[in-house]
């Protein structure tokens, strides 16, 4: 499967630069302070998380400590989700267009695959790169509190998937801004300001946007702007909520997959109908 | 069947903003290339040569007219199966070492991964970078470059090899190598099409040469047919020529152009030749020398550019 090797080799590519390593480091770091900080105080009241000896809490029962675990998991895939959109679309921006690129495109386009193929394999490669990244510093993690406070949270682990698919639906954006300007600089920028500029202020428009203006067409078209674009903000409280050991919403991850599908679709379509 | 075809082949992009300036790149380009010959597309730069090419790989999309590869008519993925492209400015990821180009773009190119190693090999035996094997792209020099890629272009064994300007940037030693790998391809059956505008090059090798300028296809046929169009010859004289005389001699001979004291005519006949001195003559034109110039492709190539860019 040619689809396959173009996965295998971004990985490659993406192993070869610097950026990802940058997340890879501070991931490192994190854990490392978990590991050496992280402990935890009995008594006869109960059990508590420390750190550096300090406890996070008055001691607790069981079933509470697993709550109060789960609680700090959260707050680090937070303290991730916000690297991994940082650092993992400038790290990976660049497969896109580079693959893009006069010279590069010939070669590639020469073989016997589709373009959409070669849109998709990179596309998937770069994703793939991110959750490795994430499984890293997720399973660590998850690895240092299940052996020093014995709480082995299986939500959290499998918030891995869950981060990655709300990257996927980022790195949809970043794509499209790749495809459509053929530059690293420009496919960063979107991605990035879609995030903070406009994913953000949708979500929260009943409280912000909303009261611009009291106008029926006005809010509609923020609703319906919200539901035409990745959920971002949606989808990342939800993975929180999950490993928090707390509800979540279902129709944020679907309709971020049509969206971003839908967007994957409209890129792969430019990119079709272009004369390199 | 013809290795390639192509039948009222023209090419307009659209560029700037929105689309709106059209730049013809080919009009009407029809040709024919028998399976098994080397043929080169000659022509100065921005001619069209790769454009033609791009559309041959659907890198492009044709704006009218129809071509076929390999008996099927495109578009079709199939076909890229069976041909090697090495492009103009092509650039590899430059993270990978030079076997891990030819290991990355052959398993795209279909090639089983079991087979792979043997033929990367050979081929960079071939084509002499076995040496730097292991050395990053970034850090090769144009003309290793431009071998990898040729390598690149053979490795999944193709019928049809589509190589733009093979020999830039390579030395002398590697032009000759170069020319003999393609001369042991055309023996073992392959269809070579070359894009050049370095003339020398491509009349040591070709079956079949075509001569496109701006779009337009000028002339097709065998490097002899091309040469034999006539004898040119190069008359010194003093000063430069009257532009009407120009003109009245152009009216009769191929082609004549002046670079500096030399006057390069090319003529069919000895009494052609001798018709340009008579009208020299007559207009006070002083002849320092007249002198037989061997007609080669490059002297026809330019006769028929420049004959096209004042007629
Ligand atoms: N992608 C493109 N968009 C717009 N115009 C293009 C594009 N590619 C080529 N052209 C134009 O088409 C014409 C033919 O270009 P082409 O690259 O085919 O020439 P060429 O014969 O290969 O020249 P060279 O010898 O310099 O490589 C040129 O005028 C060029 O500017
Ligand atoms: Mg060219």
């Amino acid at each position: 499967m040619k689809i396959i090797t173009l996965i295998r080799w971004t990985v490659r590519e993406l192993a070869a630069k610097a950026t990802l390593y940058v997340l890879a480091g501070i991931s490192t770091l994190m854990l490392l302070f978990a590991a050496l900080a992280m402990g935890t105080d009995s008594t006869s009241d109960g059990t508590t998380i420390t750190f550096f000896g300090k406890p996070a809490s008055p001691p607790v029962t069981h079933e509470a400590l697993a709550d109060l675990a789960g609680k700090i998991e959260a707050g680090f895939a937070g303290g991730l989700f916000l690297g991994i959109v940082v650092f993992g679309v400038f790290g990976t921006a660049g497969v896109i267009t580079d693959a893009l690129e006069k010279g590069t495109v010939d070669l590639y386009l020469s073989k016997p695959i589709a373009r959409w193929e070669l849109l998709l394999g990179k596309y998937l490669g770069s994703v793939a790169a991110i959750f490795l990244n994430i499984l890293y510093f997720i399973g660590g993690l998850w690895l240092i509190v299940g052996a020093k406070v014995g709480v082995w949270n299986i939500p959290f682990l499998l918030s891995s998937f869950l981060l990655t698919y709300v990257f996927a639906a980022l790195y949809a954006i970043v794509t499209f801004f790749g495809v459509v300007s053929r530059n690293m600089a420009i496919a960063i920028i979107g991605g990035i300001l879609y995030f903070m500029l406009i994913a953000g202020p949708l979500e929260g428009r009943q409280t912000g946007l909303y009261l611009l203006s009291e106008s029926g067409v006005y809010r509609g078209i923020l609703d319906g702007l919200y539901y035409i674009f990745p959920q971002i903000p949606a989808m990342e409280s939800g993975a929180i909520h999950l490993i928090s050991g707390e509800q979540a919403q279902v129709t944020p991850f679907v309709q971020s997959f049509l969206s971003g599908g839908g967007i994957l679709g409209v890129a792969a379509w430019l990119l079709q109908r272009r004369d390199f | 069947m013809f290795a390639i075809e192509s039948d009222a082949l023209s090419k307009v992009y659209k560029s700037g903003v929105f689309r709106r300036q059209e730049v013809p790149a080919l009009t009407g380009f029809s040709i024919q290339v028998e399976t098994g010959q080397i043929f080169s597309l000659l022509g100065p730069n921005g001619a069209g040569k790769t454009t033609f090419i791009k559309m041959l790989l659907s890198l492009a999309a044709p704006t009218s007219g129809s071509a076929s590869v390999l008996g099927r008519r495109l578009p079709d993925v199939r076909v890229r199966e069976k041909v090697g492209y090495l492009p103009e400015n092509h650039r590899y990821p430059g993270y990978l070492t030079g076997e891990q180009v030819l290991r990355y773009f052959g398993a795209l190119g279909g090639a089983p991964s079991g087979a792979l190693p043997a033929r990367i090999s050979s081929l960079m035996e071939l084509v002499g970078i076995s040496q730097w094997r292991k050395m990053k792209v970034k850090k090769y020099s144009k003309g290793m470059m431009q071998r990898l890629g040729l390598a690149q272009a053979l490795i999944n064994d193709p019928e049809i090899i589509f190589l733009d300007e093979p020999t830039d940037g390579v030395d002398p030693v590697g032009r000759k190598e170069i020319r003999e790998i393609l001369r042991d391809l055309k023996r073992r059956g392959k269809t070579i099409f070359l894009n050049s505008h370095l003339l020398s090059e491509v009349e040591l090798v070709s079956d079949r040469v075509a001569v496109l300028d701006k779009g337009h296809l000028l002339k097709v046929g065998t490097v002899d047919e091309l040469t034999a169009t006539g004898q040119a010859y190069v008359i010194g004289i003093t000063g430069t020529l009257p532009e009407p005389v120009t003109v009245a001699a152009r009216a009769f001979v191929i082609a004549l152009s002046q670079q500096g004291e030399n006057v390069t005519a090319e003529c069919r006949t000895t009494a052609e030749l001798n018709r340009v001195i008579d009208l020299l003559r007559r207009n006070n034109v002083e002849i320092t020398s007249v002198t037989r110039a061997r007609s080669t492709l490059e002297d026809s190539f330019i006769s028929l550019i420049t004959g096209e860019a004042h007629p």
